[in-house]
């Protein structure tokens, strides 16, 4: 970019020089993408970010050094990039981009928002919230080599929500505590389950407390003496006999009860129940160290009973002398912690083992407990650097050439795919409401006004049946009428809130109102829309849709990316069904990192001006826009 | 808060299920404090089976929606735990359709699911215990099963 030049009378960078843009985020893709608004010359760029630098940030976010660590990302990132250009402005808030602070019109005072994030939820977040203020946004991700840059327009191309991103997969109760089958079923069961009942904070006793049924009382005690008997174990903890306790009652007590519901290893194999005291002996002439030492090894079974006792001497120890200085002696799971990763690798290559499932090394186990995937810093820096030139388009205007861009190096022919920018999806959930906004005096008014004089009114619903809801649910429908008298104000709706307007027939898109405390008081009604004209405003109609006869639900979502996977080796019987799983694993399985939700591999490439010369070996990329 | 696709889908839900639901169901959103519908969590209640041990009795149960509803199903529990081979010591219900792995999917409605645990109470699936004692009676003593069974619909007659 040596040269300046000007389109359609329009130069990108004398407009930069002008704007007012915001990121959200400064961490992997944030560090390369300040550093490229900074040298562009971006008058005035704003960041927001609640995070704080970790060790492990500093090999690739590069403004970041060692001094800096547990210092504010946006922050830090401003003071180095601000010696780059003196000549620009930037402005730092170390907060979270969901506070209320960061209202509409806050948003609507930028010319470009970039988001370079690495959730799902702060993404949707930003979405919805440029989608209302009508700022163009040019969002950004990456996973391991792969990276994706789409640029997103109100009404023009499509939004992050048009197409249903994929779910962190979860793991349902009966495989993780009856039947596993993969050693990544044991490593769930020995980080979220085993851990957490010994060192974390037990899960089971709410589940059981509002019983009364007497038929169920057997069971019930059944249960308490089951949790009572892992509790008088956790209460050994420091014991000489802890580490014994345990390993007989998740590895014989536990595992002699489950062979006994026959049925369920008709078509498996059965596990078999292991002895404390046979395997010591086996073990007892074992270098601990060297054992503990070796992480690439896949450990046999003595040698993780070894770390296992080794991990447990270690964290009980962390226990006793938290409990002595009376603190909270809860222990989670942190890959990081070598004693807790200790504790779950030995624990899930043991009940492996029993299970006739393969083990794995520490080092394995690490990155499948941590869901690790390898940031880089290079795909990083090539998606900064497309997030800038797609701007560049935003700022000529010319949304027509805006391009959805894929980084896939692994692809056959290019490095970097490009496809059209699509269009708004009229069945998205998000962007194919109709959006509106309106002014509020949340001192009076109550529901009522809200469906009387606002939308059966101004909005002219008329006497149509209709449903308004806010982001928790329904507030009010034909058969939830006891909120009318309550003031808004009292449900929970304040300045910056949203209500959805359902029409109950079908006919109309649903309408998202964003609220605002007005200013004045308002004069003769306190619920008034803002309208940029005069004329009466028409809410668009839903585009057709297929009628289905009992399953009217269906048919509004989106097509959706479900992958149903097929039960494994052809065990699953019919009707088993494990729906327990939200209750511990899912939750804490956590989502994988770092901008895993795009759509994944659907690469289109086309000979637009985004061109990868060559092969990507050679990977020289021209740009001929 | 969950995604839009899922608040979107569940006031569908709703729409569907007060304008149209099979007789002798119920099912409706928690109430907050404050008063609004927490779309997320479902108080409902499902009948027995006409012509079957079951019938005459009426069972309550909660449904809890995730964030990822309905790329994810639902899960559904009975309140109190009821004394049934495919329901869980804690009340969860074991049936394919709720579980992802298996049957589930998006399309599947909140009136499917509600048929579907009123299916199982009277079938249940060997194959797939989820509570000892249940499970153990219906395999070794169908007679006292059935006793039991009719008693707990005693005890849970429907109004």
């Amino acid at each position: 970019m040596s040269s300046d030049p000007e389109f359609d009378g329009v130069s990108p960078l004398t407009e930069a020089k002008k704007s007012r843009v915001l990121m959200v985020g400064a961490g992997g893709i944030g560090c390369e993408l300040l550093k490229n608004l900074v040298l562009t010359g971006f008058g005035e760029t704003h960041i927001v970010d609640l995070d704080t630098i970790d060790l492990s940030n500093l090999n690739r976010q590069f403004l970041f050094r060692q001094e800096h660590i547990k210092k504010s990302k946006a922050l830090v990132a401003t003071e180095a990039a601000q010696k780059f250009n003196p000549n620009v402005k930037i402005v730092p808030y170390h907060a979270n981009i969901k506070d209320p602070q960061f209202n509409i019109e806050w948003f609507s005072s930028f010319r470009i928002v970039f988001n370079a994030l690495d959730n799902l939820e702060a993404r949707r977040h930003v979405n919805k919230m440029c989608l209302a203020a009508n700022v163009p946004l040019i969002e950004s991700g990456t996973t391991g080599f792969n990276g994706q840059v789409q640029v997103i327009k109100k009404g023009v191309t499509a939004c992050y929500d048009c197409t249903a991103k994929e779910t962190p997969k979860s793991f349902p109760v009966c495989t993780i505590r009856s039947t596993p089958s993969q050693p990544i079923h044991c490593i769930v069961w020995g980080k979220s389950y085993l851990l957490n009942e010994i060192f974390g904070t037990s899960e089971d006793e709410s589940a059981f407390d509002h019983t009364t049924d007497a038929d169920n009382a057997k069971e019930i005690e059944e249960l308490k003496r089951e949790s009572e008997a892992l509790r008088s174990i956790r209460q050994s903890v420091g014991t000489p006999e802890f580490s014994e306790a345990l390993f007989q009652k998740v590895f014989n007590t536990d595992i002699v009860r489950l062979r006994s519901m026959e049925d369920m290893w008709k078509s498996r194999k059965p596990p078999e129940p292991l002895d404390y005291k046979v395997l010591m002996e086996k073990a007892s002439n074992l270098d601990k160290e060297a054992v503990v030492e070796d992480q690439q090894k896949v450990w046999t079974l003595e040698e993780n009973l070894i770390v296992f006792n080794d991990s447990l001497d270690r964290l009980s120890k962390r226990v006793m002398e938290s409990k002595a200085a009376g603190q909270d002696a809860v222990i989670t799971f942190d890959k990081d912690d070598e004693d807790t990763l200790d504790f779950v690798a030995a624990s899930a290559n043991i009940r492996s083992t029993l299970f006739g499932i393969d083990r794995k090394s520490k080092f394995d186990i690490k990155q499948m407990a941590g869901n690790i995937i390898p940031a880089i810093a290079t795909t990083n820096a090539i998606v900064a650097g497309l997030c800038v030139l797609e701007a560049f388009k935003v700022l000529k205007g010319q949304y027509s050439q805006a391009k959805e861009i894929f980084l896939t190096p692994f692809a056959t022919q290019r490095l970097l795919g490009s496809d059209k920018a699509r269009e708004p999806n009229p069945a998205c959930p998000v962007c194919s409401s109709f959006q509106i906004r309106s002014l509020v005096d949340f001192s009076k008014a109550t529901l009522n006004d809200f469906v009387e004089d606002f939308v059966k009114e101004e909005l002219g619903y008329g006497e149509k049946e209709f449903a308004i809801s806010t982001e928790v649910g329904i507030i009010y429908d034909p058969d939830e009428t006891d909120n009318l008298e309550k003031k808004l104000s009292e449900l929970g709706i304040k300045s910056d809130s949203f209500l959805t307007i359902t029409d109950e027939d079908d006919e109309l898109v649903n309408v998202v109102v964003a609220l605002s405390e007005s200013k004045e008081p308002l004069e003769d009604k306190p619920v008034k829309g803002i309208f940029s004209s005069e004329k009466k405003i028409e809410i668009p109609a839903k585009p057709k849709q297929p009628a289905t006869e009992t399953n009217g639900a269906a048919s509004d979502s989106p097509p959706l990316v479900v992958s149903l996977t097929k039960p494994t080796d052809g065990v699953t019987p019919a009707k088993r069904s494990h729906p327990d799983s939200e209750e511990g694993i899912a939750k804490k399985v956590k989502t994988i990192a770092a901008g895993a939700d795009e759509e994944g591999d659907i690469v289109i490439v086309d000979d637009a001006p985004l061109d990868a010369g060559g092969s990507s070996s050679e990977g020289a990329i021209v740009i001929d826009d | 808060m969950g995604s839009t696709l899922c608040q979107n889908r569940l006031i569908e839900e709703r729409k569907q299920w007060r304008k149209d639901h099979p007789f002798g169901f119920w099912a409706k959103p928690q109430k907050n404090p404050q008063g609004v519908l927490d779309m997320k969590v479902w108080e409902c209640a499902i009948p027995g089976k006409k012509d079957t041990i079951w019938e005459g009795g009426q069972f309550k149960l909660h449904i809890t929606f995730p964030d990822e509803y309905p790329t994810k199903p639902p899960k559904c529990k009975f309140v109190p735990p009821l004394f049934h081979p495919n329901v869980y010591p804690s009340g969860t219900v074991c049936l394919s359709i709720l579980n992802e792995e298996e049957a589930w999917k998006p399309a599947i409605t909140l009136k499917q699911i509600l048929l579907g645990v009123q299916d199982l109470l009277n079938d249940p699936n060997p194959e797939s215990p989820a509570q000892a004692e249940a499970y153990n009676l219906f395999k070794k003593d169908r007679a006292e099963y059935e006793r039991r069974i009719k008693r707990i619909v005693r005890e849970n007659a429907a109004p």
